[in-house]
């Protein structure tokens, strides 16, 4: 496989290969937090964070530990735990340097340990055999993927909610259709770079 | 779909002894927002919109307040309010405080009466909430709209 | 294989006891404030375990600032001046600050968690609210829905409180309602009276606090109160006294009543007090006892809808009726008015008192109803 620059692979996990809209992942919350732009922002904001962080500490764990010892089967379970003790320590943090933040985004946090994205960046970033550097520009670059399409979700539903939408397709329905003609335009970009 | 804390937050507001002796869900299981959901298609058959009950139901409760603690009569209806001191917050969470104010109002032609609080009112207007199935301040919005006769036919 | 699965455990036990060892010593690090100086008014200084709210931490130093929704940050009756260490504005408590109380450092004590050393200011009344132990010793009917209930003050201390004042009773869990809430309710009782205080507790459907009282207290029971509180107060002055009020409302002005009788105060007092029909009607008793120890004392009640078999021969129609008749009649130059009841009648009545010469800076009443 030809060397892929980090930037590349950064612009590319945001357009061309975004996490949510090429793969469906973080799918859940993407769908029950989208109703307003400022709560989908944070969400989006603390997801980017944890992804980043999340992708670095994985790769480290994976290589110097499941790697040498053999269990890479582990890795599930490692990948996990390690995103809900990062999502932990955030949280901490936030609360103790800055309230009007953790009041903001705090209640999205603990949320992020089951986003399914986050484990599947540190995933991906194993199955295609990235380095250190790509890896963490992957998780940033999906991160904030993941970020510009909730938030631009959320300024569609702000203004659905004054349309008339046929009652069966209220709610979810409208949303899953919505992604789907979303994540259409983003594969319009997937000719420009390929990144799998 | 998973729940945020901030929905878990909402939920125990509703529970009883939190803000109202028996709490807002009655021995409703649904999720607050189905329960939304529901009685709001209820109005959107009748071509209603949430403003147009709140409204009717915030004039009853005026003329009611004017007679402080008497009937009224309006024709029609009876109105009574009774109003005791002190303000409450709706479980909803956002600022500010509402009276507790309850009203009655019963129709002469059907013989029937409903219940409701200031709170009750505010909480359809802005939330869209009628309250649980078998919660006591709860408003089957159908036999609302019948009662005020408003809206056609429906169907 | 053995060995294989040894070690995928003692690996996987190992990562996991480090992660939680880590979040462990982070947590000590990071969620621990240490013991925080809190001075207050720049006079009182109490050292105090950080963490918690600034309002349940000075609860606990016993210094009672006033709430309304229990800390939910949706009243902002706890309000008061933060001048050092608050930190940044929070989101919660930007909805209910205006512009000028933000420049002047007002900020919500339910909100501000204290974390450092915080300098503060509150109104010195605030410094003689208690928290008082008291058990029922009578609880009587006054009408089919109101109560009068006895409380004696348990211990050594004293309630010292001006007529017109208010307590928080705590209710205690009962059926369903596993916390406590507390409810302001007037002191009907005579000041001088510093180890017992009567309430008139009205009974609100489904209300939390008025069916505690109603159906679950009985005489014995042991219950905890705060207060007294509220600027609801006998003036100064010389001129008529006008007092309305109905129902519960009753309460604050009998309290009046007996401090004016005390006092052997001259001023001519006429009370207003309004109901529906004659079972609302109560104290009549009372009220002849003080027509009869006053000097120039008026009991005039009003029912707005008498029943047939009420046969009443007094005053008909709203409290405001009687009122608009008397006050039309006399000097109000120098007339002050006391009111206590539902907002709907204190608003009534401030209309016509207004429009018949007694300024509002005459009128008084519990602003927080
Ligand atoms: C300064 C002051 C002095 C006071 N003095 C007195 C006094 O001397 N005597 C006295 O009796 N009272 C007094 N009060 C009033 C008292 O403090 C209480 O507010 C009152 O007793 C009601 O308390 P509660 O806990 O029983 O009712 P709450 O439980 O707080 O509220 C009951 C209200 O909740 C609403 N409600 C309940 N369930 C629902 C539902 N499911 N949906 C919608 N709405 C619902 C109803 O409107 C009902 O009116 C005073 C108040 C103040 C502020
Ligand atoms: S106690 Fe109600 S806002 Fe702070
Ligand atoms: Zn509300």
């Amino acid at each position: 496989m030809e060397y892929l620059s980090p930037i590349t692979i950064f612009f590319a996990a945001i357009f061309t290969s975004n996490i949510l809209l090429t793969y469906f992942l973080g799918m859940c919350s993407f769908l029950s937090v989208s109703k307003q732009i400022k709560t989908a922002f944070g969400l989006g904001l603390a997801v980017t964070f944890v992804l980043t962080i999340t992708s670095a500490l994985n790769y480290i764990i994976y290589y110097t530990l499941l790697q040498p010892f053999g269990i890479e089967y582990l890795r599930y379970i490692v990948f996990i735990v390690l995103v809900a003790a990062v999502v932990q320590l955030l949280e901490m943090f936030i609360q103790r340097f800055s309230e009007v933040l953790y009041i903001n985004l705090g209640i999205f946090l603990p949320l992020i340990t089951v986003n399914c994205a986050i484990l599947g960046v540190s995933l991906f970033m194993i199955i295609r055999e990235y380095t250190f550097l790509q890896s963490v520009f992957f998780g940033a670059g999906s991160g904030l993927g993941w970020l510009l399409v909730i938030v631009a979700m959320a300024g569609i539903r702000e203004r659905l909610n004054e349309q008339k939408i046929p009652p069966a397709l209220r709610g979810a329905g409208i949303v899953l259709i919505i992604s789907g003609i979303m994540a259409m335009g983003f594969v319009g970009f997937s000719g420009i770079v390929q990144i799998q | 779909m998973k729940q945020t804390p901030g929905e878990q937050q909402l939920e125990i507001r509703f529970r009883p002894g939190q803000i109202t002796k028996s709490g807002f869900m009655g021995d409703d299981t649904r999720h607050i927002h189905d329960i939304i959901e529901a009685d709001g298609k209820v109005l959107e058959r009748f071509g209603l919109k949430k403003a147009d009950i709140a409204d009717r139901l915030t004039l009853f409760m005026d003329e009611g307040k004017k007679e402080l603690e008497g009937k009224v009569d309006l024709g029609e209806y009876v109105v009574q309010v009774h109003w005791a001191r002190g303000l409450m917050p709706c479980p909803f969470g956002e600022p500010g405080l509402h009276p507790k104010v309850v009203v009655h109002v019963f129709s002469k032609a059907s013989r029937q009466e409903i219940r409701y609080s200031q709170l009750s009112v505010h909480m359809i207007r802005k939330h869209g909430f009628w309250g649980g199935k078998g919660s006591v301040f709860r408003l089957e919005p159908i036999d609302v709209i019948r009662l005020l006769k408003m809206g056609g036919n429906g169907e | 294989m053995i060995s294989n699965i040894l070690l995928t455990v003692a690996l996987l036990c190992g990562i996991n006891g480090l992660l939680a060892l880590f979040l462990i010593i982070a947590e000590r690090f990071f969620l621990n404030y240490g013991p925080c100086t809190i001075t207050v008014n720049e006079s009182k200084t109490v050292r105090v375990p950080g963490g918690s709210s600034l309002l349940s931490t000075l609860n606990n130093e016993k210094i009672f600032l006033p709430s309304a929704c229990g800390g939910r940050g949706t009243c902002g009756t706890c309000k008061c001046r933060i001048t050092q260490g608050a930190g940044p504005l929070l989101p919660t408590e930007m909805p209910l600050l205006t512009q000028k109380e933000i420049a002047d450092q007002i900020r919500l004590a339910c909100q501000v968690k204290v974390k450092r050393d915080l300098s503060i200011r509150i109104p010195e009344a605030l410094f003689s609210i208690k928290e008082f132990k008291a058990q029922v010793t009578l609880i009587k009917d006054l009408t089919y829905d109101i109560k009068l209930i006895r409380f004696k003050i348990l211990g050594d201390d004293e309630i010292l409180f001006k007529p017109g004042q208010y307590v928080q009773l705590q209710s205690v869990s009962y059926d369903d309602v596993k916390e406590s809430v507390s409810r302001a309710y007037s002191i009907a009782s005579s000041s001088d009276e510093k180890k017992s205080i009567d309430l008139m507790i009205r009974l609100v459907p489904e209300g939390i606090c008025t069916t505690w009282v109603h159906q679950y207290l009985s005489e014995g029971d042991e219950v905890r109160f705060t207060g007294p509180m509220g600027d609801f107060c006998l003036c100064e002055g010389t001129g008529e006294i006008i007092m309305v009020a109905g129902g519960s409302g009753m309460a604050p002005i009998v309290s009046f009543l007996r401090y004016l009788i005390q006092t052997k105060s001259k001023r001519k007092v006429t009370y207003f007090f309004g109901a529906v029909t004659k079972k609302d009607l109560f104290y009549l008793d009372e009220m002849k006892r003080f027509e009869k120890e006053m000097v120039d004392f008026t009991f005039i009640p009003a029912l707005s809808q008498p029943e047939p078999d009420d046969q009443w021969d007094g005053e008909t129609g709203l409290i405001t009726v009687p009122m608009k008749k008397y006050i039309q009649q006399i000097d109000t130059e120098t007339c002050q008015a006391y009111l206590c009841g539902s907002p709907g009648m204190i608003k009534a009545c401030v209309q016509i008192l207004n429009e018949n010469g007694v300024t509002s800076d005459r009128i008084f009443y519990d602003p927080f109803a």
